[in-house]
This record gives C-alpha cells, structure tokens and sequence, in this order.
C-alpha cells in the first residue's frame, strides 16, 4: 500500500527565484524505511516540510503538483490535522522542546489534541518507553544530553502514534555514538511498530544497511532512487556529493584494482569485514 | 552566566515547594494586605515571624536571607526618607515615636518583600505554569510564561557564545566610559536577536507539527489537586485574616506602641 504519493511537485518559496522542489515524484510503500540524502540545499528539508502540510499552510509559497499522505490530500489539510498521521523530527533537538519536563514535552501533542488524562498518561509511558528515556521523565529537556533530547523529540511525536515519522537530520548536532543510538531506535520502530519511517541523513555510513529504498536528491529533483546496494555503485553518485559508506568505496577500489571479491556491494564495515574474511578463508 | 544564574529554578523538594502554588499565592496576598492595614511595629513584627517557619521548612535560608539583603537598599531608603520628612515637618524635631513609626514603614516593606520571595523561592516555573494553566488564564499566556522560563538558560549560554565569539574577533567589551560600553554591546545583541527570532520559527514549526491549535478544548497532563498541606495553609491564611480584621477593627487604637513602654 502507497502511504505516500507525491507527483510533479514543483514548490517556490515566497520571494524566492526559482522553485526548491523542481518535479519530484515519490511513492513510498506502508511500513518501509526510505533513507534521503543529497548535498545540502538540495530541497530534502523541503520535501520534509510537505509531508505534514507545513509546506504549504505554514511556509505559503507556491506549489504546484500533487501529494497524498495517509490518504489525505495535504494540501487541503490543516498542519494540526496532519500531525495525528505524520510525526516530524527536527535537525535542531533544543528548539522543538518547550516544556520544563520530558514528560510534559512528551505530552504536548496529546494535549493539543485534548487527549483524556487517563488515556495520555498511557500514551506518555509507552512513547517514554519505547525511545528509552523512561527514567529521565521528570528532567527538564535542557539538562539532558543532545543524544536524549532527540530521543525527547521522538517520543514526543511518537506518543501521537503517527502512521509516518520523518526525521530530517536529526543526528547532525550529535556524535557518532550518539547518533548510532538514534538509529537503532529509529530503527526498532519500524521493525517492531511497522510504522514507516523517511530519515533524510548525511551519514550513510550509519544508515545505508537499514534501508533498501535510498533516494538521492540534487537540485529539488530526485536523481536516484532504489537499492543503496545498485546506487552506491554507481560511479556519477560520487560527483553529487553524497557521503558514500567507506565500506562501498573500499568494495569498488578492491574491483578496480582486479579482486575478483564475488560479494553483494557492502553498506557498513560489519557487513564488509565478514564477507572479506569468508573469501580469505580465514 | 552568573547574572542568569538567580533565574534558574533549582528542583527541591519539601513540603512548602509542593504546596498548590494558587493557595501559597492567595496567603501572600492575605500577608500582603495584613502588611498594609497596620503600620505600627508590633503587628509587623508579628507577620515578619510568622513567614519565618515556612523559611526553614523549605529549607531557602541561603537564598532568603540574600534576597532580603538585596532588598537592604530599598529599606534604608524608605526608613531615611521617613525620618527626614518627620523631622522636618516637626520643625526640626524628632522623638522616639517618629522613629518608630520610621521603623514600621520599613518593617511593612520588609515583610513584603519577605512573603514575595518565599512564594518565588519556593514555587518551580512548571508548577507556576501549570497553575497559570488551569486558573482559567488563556493558554496562549501560559505556554509563553513556560516557554519563556524554558529558554532562559538556553539564550543565556548563545549570549556567552556570541560574546566569545566576538572577543575572539577582537572586540573589547570593558572599554571606554558607559555610553561606550553600552554600544560595545551592539555587536552582541543582534546576533543574538536574529538568532532567537529564527529560533521562534522552528518552534513554531515543532508546535504546528505537534497539533498546536487541533482540540477547541485543551487537556493536561498533570492535574493540580489540594493534599492535606494545601488546606492546612487555607486554615493558616483564614486565621490570620480573621485575626488581623479583628485587631484592626477593634483593638486598633490600643496596639501598644515599643517606645511607650520606655518613656
């Protein structure tokens, strides 16, 4: 099932000279995980923006062009209807907390949607739970870490039980560590809650092994999409500039240099180093 | 950040902080008017005491007796201005009863000022918020009021930041006489004004895509329920509001004065 159709969207930002999004089409299926990438300024924020209606009730603009989410048409959707199908995770963990606890943050949403106590407390334990940041429910988010911040981030819109979570970089203010452990969560809610998660990420490095549905955009078109195994191959993908896993490039100079590896294109040094050592034999 | 460093809310817990902060408000206001009916020392006196256990209960003193140390300038002020204005307008004499009442003005600021910072000191900015929530009070207000506390710290450390930054680039900040040093912080004041106003978009845009505006009827998380201290205090408040009525109504020209009973 199609729970995002996007076709021909073109999209101009007021006062802007030419359109940030330039005849994109997307279809992504129930329950998969699409991983975008691209350099940056290549409209993925943007496209991000649609999904929830904040392009273009909030931005205005001009759009041109179709998108269906959930089933609804986002355009004739309010940004606050949208909320309850789509869960947006942003780049910058400080400025899309507000409350003075976690817990409160968490609740927000619910709150908004005038959610019953007894229903959101239920809710508000089970987002807290399942992001791991159980324990830190009555901190104030600006005394946690950025790595739990995020977590905070994702809970709270995770409490909303969305169909959808987009999350538009949301590691780049953390480290590697850090950022690993956003992953996973991000991760285990699509494996285990079959929600369908759009992560739009720089570190392919991290990231390319969950997906099977990469999408390289550049210049508000997409200008690969498919398999990171077929993509990452791919010699113009590295004119683009796109991070590429230093497992791949490692793969494709052992080929070019005449080792004859026989092995499918790996997407992290995990995946890379086992199948060196079955070829070596060791 | 020394200067932001009194904004920030310290999380204690003690049975005056997990009072109702509506009810602590309500005893404030009934000190304050008690404060303000009399002016003689005695009663003061009496209401400056009174606030005294719930100071050591909340375990505040530290911060209690600095706030009262802050408000030592203002007191003096009014305790000089009063003598002066009774010495001249005694042609140019003063008598132990002028002091005293001199005494008792300054007292009655003293106790406001004391039954103000107890509430401050004593109730977190989410208690506050919550309370401001649910008296009836527009959400819109009490979502600022939280989010302004919230962000306190947070602009507080870009201010830091950006003045690093600057002097980094050479900018001196402790330059020249005031009117120079105010400028200085021009360069200091617009990256930190464009930052917070970009700041306020992407809020705006996490409120909008967590269904600020969905539900006519919003709900909340927490409820703020009355516990047994919570009456306990709206016993204390009633008798003291009794009592002071009573004394000023009836016993009001016979409070004793301190300076009669030494001439």
């Amino acid at each position: 099932m199609t729970i995002i159709k996007i076709s021909d969207l073109v999209y101009t930002y007021p006062g802007a000279s030419k359109p940030s999004i330039d005849g994109l089409s997307l279809n992504i299926e129930k329950g998969e995980f699409v991983l975008i990438t691209g350099p940056s300024g290549c409209g993925k924020t943007s496209l991000c923006r649609t999904f929830n209606g904040l392009i273009p009730h909030f931005y205005q603009g001009v759009l041109k062009g179709q998108i269906i989410v959930a089933g609804q048409d986002v355009t004739d959707k309010q940004t606050f209807e949208m909320a309850k199908h789509v869960g947006l995770v942003f780049q910058n963990p400080e400025n899309q907390l507000f409350a003075l606890s976690v817990e409160k943050d968490v609740a927000f949403g619910l709150e908004n949607l005038g959610m019953p106590r007894a229903e959101m407390r239920k809710r508000v334990d089970w987002a807290l739970n399942l992001a791991g940041i159980y324990d830190l429910r009555e901190r104030s988010p600006h005394e946690v870490s950025g790595g739990q911040q995020q977590r905070v981030a994702i809970a709270s819109v995770l409490a909303m039980q969305p169909e959808i979570i987009v999350l538009d970089e949301p590691t780049s203010f953390l480290d590697p560590l850090s950022a690993e452990r956003i992953f996973e969560v991000i991760y285990k809610l699509n494996q285990e809650q079959g929600i369908t998660v759009v992560l739009v990420e720089h570190r392919l490095d991290l990231t390319a092994k969950y997906t099977n549905h990469l999408v390289v955009m550049d210049k508000g078109k997409i200008c690969f999409e498919g398999n990171p195994r077929d993509i990452l191959c791919n010699e113009e993908i590295s004119r683009i500039g796109v991070g590429i896993p230093k497992a791949t490039l490692l793969y494709k100079r052992l080929k070019a240099a005449g080792f004859d590896v026989n092995m499918q294109t790996p997407l992290s040094s995990d995946e890379l180093a086992e199948q060196l050592l079955k070829v070596l034999d060791v | 950040m020394s200067v932001f460093d009194g904004l920030k809310f310290r999380k204690v817990f003690s049975p005056i902080h997990n009072l109702d902060p509506r009810i602590k408000f309500i005893y404030v206001i009934a000190i304050f008017i008690s404060a303000i009916l009399f002016h003689q020392i005695l009663p003061l006196a009496i209401l400056f005491l009174i606030q005294l256990p719930f100071v050591f209960m909340a375990r505040v003193q530290k911060q209690w007796v600095k706030s009262l140390r802050g408000a030592a300038f203002l007191a003096s002020f009014i305790f000089i201005i009063n003598i002066l204005t009774k010495f001249f307008y005694n042609n140019w004499t003063l008598t132990a009863f002028d002091i005293e009442s001199a005494l008792g003005m300054t007292m009655r600021f003293i106790v406001l000022v004391e039954s103000f910072s107890v509430f401050f000191l004593t109730t977190s900015p989410d208690h506050l918020g919550l309370a401001l929530e649910q008296s009836r009070i527009p959400y819109e207000f009490a979502f600022a009021f939280t989010t302004a506390v919230r962000f306190v710290p947070v602009l507080a450390e870009e201010a830091q930041t950006i003045m690093d930054a600057q002097k980094a680039r050479g900018l001196e900040l402790e330059k020249g006489n005031l009117l120079k040093r105010i400028r200085n912080y021009i360069p200091i004041l617009i990256p930190l004004i464009v930052s917070a106003i970009r700041r306020s978009l992407e809020l705006a845009e996490a409120m909008e895509s967590r269904a600020w505006g969905a539900a006519k009827k919003r709900t909340n998380l927490y409820l703020l329920k009355l516990h047994k201290g919570d009456y306990i205090l709206i016993g204390i408040t009633t008798i003291v509001l009794i009592i002071t009525i009573y004394v000023r109504l009836f016993l009001f020209n016979s409070i004793p004065l301190i300076s009669s009973f030494f001439f």
